[in-house]
């Protein structure tokens, strides 16, 4: 027993010593540093965040711990960022559901509650049909819709999720009724290729893979410049249509974290976004990495929550809760 | 024989990927024995090491983990009467029983054995018939899969025997706490009272931990004051291995099992559970003596242990061929193998059509595996039982509120599972069936979700679910299922 207790005072003095030298050193970072995910486990979210927080804690010498917190299209994670201490120790792993879940309603605050440290990545959301469907363009299937209101079924990943978004900005722009089937992450695709639903708006990374099998086809970009993994697709802009929401991804942190630590964070971010492990995975799975700063980034977010938010008015979504 | 089939099971044998294989299995078996801790859980823990791994060892380790998983799923369902796995709920229904009278021994037995059988079966669908089954799967529409799901809530007919009206409350409590959350169709609160942990809904497992696990430690409690002998410390293990005669009796639960398995996991999203309680309930129509099950049979563990692990094999068929999930496990496999720049899908077969039969190799191996790890594991696991209650209830009391936490990370899923742990005592105290509000909670979401997915493509139209064939045929055995259940009871009445 008295071993037992000896042992356990020798680990108690240990814990201690690390503890203090730990709080000693005065610069940041000195200990692990949570990053949340809002969304489960294996997922696109998921699998990018968690290379990334790998890449970042070899830039920044101490643990990024990933945290899924799921749920609520991400406004659980959201929430519990705002309400984190601003210390820079809990990052965010947001994306385009930091403006989809606000202006949803499903959080009291906007996207300008936390304060943002960059765009890490984004890819496009394109508007796919299955490879044997009679439209061979999209203009094929503008003149086809617009002859049959109501007809057509477009899947997405969920009601007001990213691609639910740019499905209805698609559908704004072509002057389109369609409707819209919220066949969630795992059934859209296999909508498609049933034929319960005539197309889907998916994020590139989600697609891309069944288009090169000759399952899929892709008919259109809702971008302004067209995108190197699908260079033949042609963008909506240049079909003159003017639709444009892309699923991007970056890091947030609660309000008020002091600019030293937020500048620190936003190196160590750009450095794991172009490390050679982070551009493999993107160039695997089809998206781009660009990262952006936080006042490039936060503008960015200011234009894309108005667009956001005009979409979701169209739909009768604006906090609809 | 096609070379790439020989490369892909050569790959699949090396000392490394087999050495990986059995580590997996052993890890699955801890972690699905542990309450809260899923087996997706186990494969986010090991996920890490895998990207440093070669492909084919990490696809190993990662099989390993998702059959062995499924088997400590039921090794707790049977010992603890927590399933350690969803998919385990239904083996707890006549394995704790079981563990109850002394035979613990037996009942893992059968079960490891009903599993393995399942899995080996699944092993045999993916390698023959694999793009076959793909594509029938696929047709799966929403009406269809509604009238599926339905079809799987009619079991809830069996369970309600006794008390219709007990059984129909218990389920249509589940169905109203389902609708906790997101509303799946128009992404806005529901019954959330402004509480931001609330939108995230309730989690299955939370559930289950609470209404399994706390009433079974409050009454260990009250029979430990009263002073009552400890009758599982003290039960004798009669016997390890089903004998020849019990090996007859699982021939049929486990040809259920594993054909309900097979092509229930093939459905993106449908997944363990509901193979389980589906061939749970047929084995028991089927049975002629329907009165043991529920008190402790072999074939009610042998019919859910071979289906849930028939699924594994199941899933991995759309998954391999389509590059579509066909549950949570493989989910993670998918995102898992795309580090690696293998992406599952069509492509997949014609670009590295060695590095696909290694993982169908890789996952027969793991059947192997779990097989051997888990008969020699046996005996010390049921030693658990003999550990004395003051150390064994605070330990699992320990692991209730840990598991509820660790599955999303949020304290809020703590208090929710102390509340199911009320509402089951609560229950208990009525006479209530806790297996219907289970299904209702498994169930009720895609039974929402596919309903009015299937009614907003048809704009209302009701006519949808009997103009397909195949929701049609869902819909009459739904019909049959509930007089059978009916039918079956009243003869069971008069006959007692």
């Amino acid at each position: 027993m008295s071993t037992i207790k000896k042992m356990l005072c020798q680990f108690m003095a240990l814990l201690y010593i690390i503890f203090f030298a730990a709080t000693a050193s005065a610069g940041f970072p000195d200990r692990a540093i949570e990053f949340i995910i809002p969304f489960g486990a294996g997922g696109g979210a998921d699998i990018e965040g968690r290379l990334l927080a790998k890449e970042m804690s070899k830039v920044l010498g101490v643990p990024l711990t990933p945290i899924n917190k799921p749920g609520a299209g991400g406004a659980i994670t959201y929430t519990y960022l705002v309400n984190s201490k601003p210390d820079g120790y809990t990052i965010g792993w947001n994306s385009t559901s930091v403006l989809t879940t606000t202006n949803l309603g499903n959080t009291d605050f906007d996207y300008d509650a936390m304060d943002h440290i960059g765009r890490v990545e984004y890819q496009p959301q394109p508007f796919v049909v299955k490879a044997d469907a009679a439209w061979k363009s999209f203009k094929d299937f503008v003149s086809d819709c617009r002859n049959n209101p109501n007809t057509y079924k477009i899947a997405n990943s969920g009601t007001g999720s990213a691609t639910h978004t740019a499905a209805i900005a698609v559908m704004n722009a072509i002057n389109c009724q369609v409707i819209h089937l919220p066949k969630g992450i795992k059934g859209r695709n296999a909508s498609v290729l049933s034929g319960e639903a005539h197309a889907m708006v998916a994020p590139l990374t989600g697609a891309v893979r069944l288009a090169k099998a000759g399952k899929l086809r892709i008919l259109a970009v809702p971008t302004s410049k067209r995108n190197a993994v699908i260079p033949d697709v042609p963008t909506m802009a240049e079909l003159g249509y003017d639709a444009e929401l892309d699923l991007f991804r970056g890091l947030s942190v609660a309000p008020g974290t002091p600019q030293s630590i937020k500048d620190k964070l936003f190196e160590a971010m750009s450095k794991a976004a172009n490390s050679k492990a982070f551009k493999g995975l993107a160039k695997k799975k089809g998206f781009t990495v660009d990262p952006m700063g936080p006042k490039a980034f936060t503008a960015h977010l200011r234009s894309e929550n108005t667009k956001v938010k005009n979409i979701f008015k169209s739909a009768g979504l604006y906090k609809s809760k | 024989m096609n070379p790439e089939i020989l490369e892909g099971f050569l790959q699949a044998s090396l000392p490394m990927s087999l050495m990986a294989t059995a580590a997996g299995s052993l890890l699955g078996l801890i972690v699905g024995m542990i309450p809260g801790m899923t087996i997706s859980t186990g494969i986010i823990i090991v996920l890490p090491v895998t990207f440093v791994l070669d492909p084919v060892i990490s696809v190993s380790l990662l099989l390993g983990l998702y059959v062995g998983g499924m088997m400590g799923g039921s090794f707790a369902a049977v010992l603890l009467n927590i399933p350690g796995t969803p998919s385990a709920s239904a083996t707890a229904i006549d394995g704790y029983p079981m563990s109850v009278r002394g035979e613990a021994g037996l009942a893992l037995g059968t079960a490891i054995i009903a599993s393995f059988i399942g899995g080996l079966f699944s092993f045999f669908c993916l390698y023959f018939i694999a793009p076959l089954l793909a594509e029938v799967a696929l047709q799966f529409r929403a009406p269809d899969l509604f009238s599926l799901v339905f079809f799987g809530l009619t079991i809830i007919c069996s369970f309600a025997a006794k008390s219709l009206v007990k059984g129909l409350l218990s389920a249509v409590i589940g169905l109203m706490l389902v609708t906790v959350g997101m509303d799946p169709v128009m992404g806005t609160a529901r019954f959330t009272f402004g509480e931001v942990n609330m939108m995230g809904g309730i989690h299955f497992l939370t559930a289950m931990i609470g209404l399994f696990a706390v009433p079974q430690l409050i009454e260990n409690l009250i029979s430990s004051q009263a002073g009552q002998s400890d009758e599982r410390a003290q039960s004798r293990i009669i016997s390890l291995l089903p004998n020849l005669k019990q090996l007859s009796r699982m021939i049929k639960p486990v040809s259920i099992g594993s054909i309900t398995g097979a092509f229930l996991g093939i459905l993106p999203g449908v997944g363990g559970p509901i193979a389980a309680f589906i061939s749970y309930d047929y084995t028991k129509k089927l049975s002629k003596n329907q009165q043991d099950f529920g008190k402790g049979c072999i074939e009610g563990i042998a019919a859910p242990e071979s289906a849930n692990n028939a699924v594994t094999g199941g899933a991995l068929i759309p998954m391999m061929t389509l590059g579509i999930p066909g549950d949570p496990v493989t989910a993670i496999l998918i995102g898992a193998l795309m580090i690696h720049g293998l992406s599952p899908g069509p492509l997949l077969f014609m670009e590295r059509g060695d590095f696909a039969y290694s993982v169908i190799f890789a996952f027969f191996w793991a059947n192997i595996f779990n097989l051997i790890i888990a008969l020699s594991a046996l005996r010390l696991l049921v030693k658990l039982l003999a550990t004395p209650k003051a150390l064994l209830m605070p330990s699992i009391a320990i692991l209730c509120v840990v598991g509820s936490y660790s599955l999303r990370n949020n304290f809020f899923d703590v208090y929710v599972m102390f509340f199911f742990g009320l509402l089951g005592l609560a229950m208990r105290w009525l006479n209530m069936p806790v297996v219907p509000l289970l299904l209702a909670l498994v169930l009720g979401g895609q039974l929402e979700e596919h309903l009015r997915v299937a009614l907003t493509g048809s704009r209302g139209d009701v006519s949808i679910f009997f103009t397909s064939p195949v929701s049609l045929l869902f819909l009459i055995l739904s019909m049959v299922s509930i007089i059978w259940s009916f039918y079956s009871a009243r003869k069971g009445k008069k006959d007692g």
